[in-house]
């Protein structure tokens, strides 16, 4: 006979399973978490508004006495910041624009076009995703040294033509989703692909324009290594301007002033990040997850 | 006739319009690689036109160089504790947002928003924030009754690398929590009616669920920290690419090693020659992961879309 036995255990198992981790312990580590995570960027302020004897005291002042603003305008004129910004914002705009227009390009002929060789081309393209790009950049920067390129916004014209393998990838994902009655009907009209391109799949791609374009923007604006190794005192941008050259008379680094100067730097990244967050993790999320 | 002019057309037109990217990856990839290894072959300083061909001595010098070695060693114990620690933090953090929790969107905002931080900025925060002396770190530790640590000397300059790196984890949890709402919650609910816990739930249903953006996750960081090296300059105590030679002995990766050789050295040739190998090296490092996921990482289907 079956005799369907009741469980025992069940009861006990739900009132067990349910006080995993209760509400209010989640929000305290969380909070705790969040202190990590926005500490740096609170202190960086805070060293900002201090004199340069109350940032060095010991025992360490959490807030400044009395607010010295006036960090600001010497993190402005103290080195030539206007000029820096300058070049930071041509350099991250025309890169932007160029490799943004070139990978939709690119995307779209690997997401609606036929040719032989494409599957082949594709994986490379992939791979070189995963290419370290640090490898290349040395003798990348021998090679332009020797064609006269260095100290000139050459280098990124030519980087923003050759489009970006992970850019690439974001709009062949998007334009590969379209339905193809759309150019269907466009062929029938006799529409070659480059007015298709135009007319129909641009205009219907403008939020993954928009996200190519700040991420783009965002990767030049915080570039460091690139400017670094090319660019001389003129023409470089401000990332490199920042770290090296707030000194006194001595020599010594001024904390406080350069605190100010990171401040206002990073100011225009985190901007365009709060105003355009969803397009930044729509990016990183369908490059993750495809992958 | 008609038919195959027109895949004659559309042959062009997809070649017209991928060309950018062929031309770029051929003009500024596969040439400058190729330089690289012709450079290697030499004995070229970077300016003299009096280099002659070496053959493969530069090669052979490396495998004896104990320096270099050193250099590898620590930066493959680098991305050993750095990859591991950010690939579960991202994890654990996308974990504890995926639930109803008021004011979600501020969370994931305040946790994802050191990643977008240019590495500049970064790097003088937390020369402020681990500051020996003006520090706000080793001011809390004095609360707690612990020493001044100088963090951006050695050995503690590691340390604070890894710290560094971690306080980016954020592009990665928003990969996880993207992966995590992905995972169909009637499998989860099934197997906690079976009576399975919490834990058990989470490590035999919702990763192997998660597996293929955990590996995605595992590459990409190992790439990144393999090829790290702004972040050693930028902390050392003075930062240009002139003064590599200041960067702690715990943070001197292989690519500051590299950087050295070709601007304080002189020794392009040297250094192209230690770019190649390291190309290699992270080749292996792929594949190698590449073939231990096939025991851990579970793919639905197969999501080859072909068109």
């Amino acid at each position: 006979m079956h005799v369907r036995r009741p469980a025992p255990t069940g009861v006990h198992r739900v009132s067990s399973r349910k006080p995993r981790l209760s509400a209010g312990a989640v929000y305290v580590l969380l909070m705790a978490l969040a202190v990590l995570f926005v500490g740096p960027f609170v202190w960086l302020l805070l060293a900002a508004l201090k004199t340069r004897d109350e940032w060095a005291a010991v025992p360490t002042h959490i807030l400044p006495r009395q607010a010295q603003w006036e960090n600001f305008t010497h993190a402005l004129t103290d080195i030539n910041f206007p000029a820096y910004a300058v070049n930071s914002l041509f350099l991250s705009t025309m890169y932007a624009v160029l490799v943004t227009a070139s990978s939709a390009v690119v995307g779209f002929g690997f997401a609606r076009l036929r040719g032989s060789g494409k599957r082949g081309l594709f994986l490379v393209l992939l791979s070189t995703m995963m290419l370290p790009q640090i490898l290349t950049l040395l003798p990348t920067y021998v090679l332009f040294s020797r064609l006269g390129l260095v100290n000139t916004y050459w280098p990124w014209v030519l980087w923003g033509v050759a489009s970006s393998p992970y850019l690439i990838f974001l709009f062949r994902q998007f334009f590969a989703a379209i339905p193809s009655e759309l150019e269907d009907a466009a062929i029938i009209d006799g529409c070659g692909w480059g007015r298709i391109f135009v007319r129909i799949f641009l205009p219907l791609s403008r939020p993954v324009l928009l996200t190519s374009f700040l991420l783009s923007f965002v990767w030049t604006w915080g570039d460091y290594i690139a400017p670094a190794l090319l660019l001389d005192v003129d023409h470089t941008t401000l990332s490199v301007a920042i770290t090296a050259w707030y000194r006194d008379p001595h020599g010594n680094a001024i904390p406080t002033v350069q605190a100010a100067a990171a401040a206002l730097y990073v100011l225009p990244a985190l901007l365009i990040f709060l105003f355009a967050q969803r397009y930044f993790i729509r990016s990183i999320v369908s490059s993750g997850v495809k992958g | 006739m008609a038919r195959n002019s027109w895949s004659r057309y559309s042959n062009r037109t997809f070649y017209l319009f991928v060309s950018p990217w062929v031309l770029g990856f051929l003009l500024l990839t596969a040439v400058p690689l190729g330089y690289a290894f012709g450079v290697s072959l030499t004995n070229f300083d970077g300016s003299s036109p009096r280099w002659r061909w070496v053959g493969f001595r530069n090669y052979v010098e490396l495998f004896g160089d104990a320096e270099a070695w050193h250099a590898m060693l620590r930066t493959i114990a680098y991305a050993a504790i750095a990859v591991p620690l950010s690939v579960a933090g991202a994890l654990g953090l996308a974990v504890l947002l995926n639930r109803r929790l008021i004011a979600v969107g501020l969370w994931r905002t305040i946790f994802f928003l050191p990643s977008v931080v240019p590495v500049v900025a970064m790097a003088i925060m937390w020369k402020l924030v681990l500051n020996r002396d003006a520090g706000i770190a080793n001011a809390i530790l004095h609360v707690v009754g612990i020493k001044p640590i100088a963090w951006l000397v050695d050995p503690m300059a590691f340390y604070a690398l890894i710290i560094l790196t971690l306080w980016g984890l954020g592009g990665g949890m928003v990969i996880m929590l993207a992966a995590l709402q992905g995972v169909p919650t009637e499998l989860e609910e099934a197997a906690v009616v079976d009576g399975a816990n919490r834990w058990r739930v989470f490590r035999h249903i919702t990763v192997p669920m998660i597996s293929p953006v955990i590996f995605f996750q595992v590459v990409t960081g190992v790439i990144a920290t393999l090829q790290i090296v702004v972040q050693p300059l930028l902390l050392a105590e003075t930062n240009s690419i002139s003064g590599v030679g200041q960067v702690p002995q715990s943070t001197h990766l292989y690519m500051v090693q590299v950087y050295q050789e070709f601007f304080t050295s002189n020794r392009f040739g040297y250094g192209s020659a230690m770019l190649w190998v390291y190309f290699l090296v992270i080749l292996a490092f792929t594949l190698l992961i590449q073939r231990s996921s096939r025991s851990w990482v579970h793919y639905q289907v197969d999501t080859e879309s072909d068109r």
